[in-house]
């Protein structure tokens, strides 16, 4: 576990904000109050309280080089509602660097993100490659 | 059951980075792109292309999803022709039959 902290943040999932990511997923329309599941995804890093490029740089990751997504696990402990807030808590698993084919070295960042009203709904665990600088 | 993602739009991902808070040039600036070596085509952002494996779900899968385990293997860049194949709790997004993200998923029984 990395000592940094990530404040908590907020996310608020609207039914216009549903409405909206379904139409660019190319998803079907909403049947009830369940929000489209990428929201677990989307709320993680759109309502954490830094946003990834902060996070980033405060780490002394190499985000203006162009971090690609290596993983995502989503678990859904219940499902996300539309017309609701949810606290956004997120933790640092792992940073590591590693050799990399690609890019000589590469940090490896690995982040969990959950989303939460008075309970847990989703958490996102997110692996997330940034190049490492050449010196 | 086979569906086709057409034409991925720089304008769209635009929409995606402000969504996800994303300010990774990859996504917003063909410049950017090109210099970290994907020519010159936008990249979408992951996240974009997982919906589309989640929009193959359905609708009643919504409510019992339990997991989504995704793994990344190529990027999708501005332009593309993509098809979604799903099959059983696997789904795979691809690009001229090379699999860029594949996803299994778990629901309640």
């Amino acid at each position: 576990m990395n000592a940094f902290r990530i404040p908590q943040g907020r996310y608020e999932i609207t039914a216009r904000l549903d409405d909206r990511v379904r139409a660019l997923s190319r998803a079907k329309p909403r049947v009830n109050q369940t929000a489209f599941p990428i929201f677990a995804f989307v709320g993680a890093l759109g309502g954490m309280g830094l946003k990834i490029k902060d996070l980033s740089e405060a780490l002394g990751l190499a985000f203006d080089l162009g971090p690609v997504l290596a993983r995502s696990r989503l678990s859904f402990a219940a499902p996300l509602l539309v017309d609701r807030v949810y606290a956004v808590d997120a933790d640092i698993d792992m940073l590591v660097n590693k050799p990399s084919r690609t890019y000589g070295t590469a940090d490896h960042l690995h982040l969990a993100i959950r989303l939460s009203t008075e309970k847990l709904h989703s958490t996102a665990r997110l692996h997330i490659i940034f190049p490492g600088r050449q010196e | 059951m086979k569906r086709p993602f057409d034409n991925i739009s720089g304008p769209e991902m635009a929409q995606w980075c402000e969504l996800l808070a994303d300010d990774n040039a990859i996504h917003l600036s063909r410049e950017a792109a090109s210099a970290a070596g994907y020519g010159p085509h936008r990249v979408n952002p992951g996240p974009a292309n997982l919906s589309y494996l989640l929009s193959c779900l359905p609708p009643e899968a919504e409510e019992t999803l339990t997991d989504v385990d995704a793994h990344y293997a190529g990027v999708v860049l501005e332009g593309d022709d993509l098809s979604a194949t799903l099959e059983g709790e696997r789904a795979v997004l691809a690009r001229d039959g090379s699999a860029l993200v594949t996803a299994t998923f778990g629901t309640k029984r």
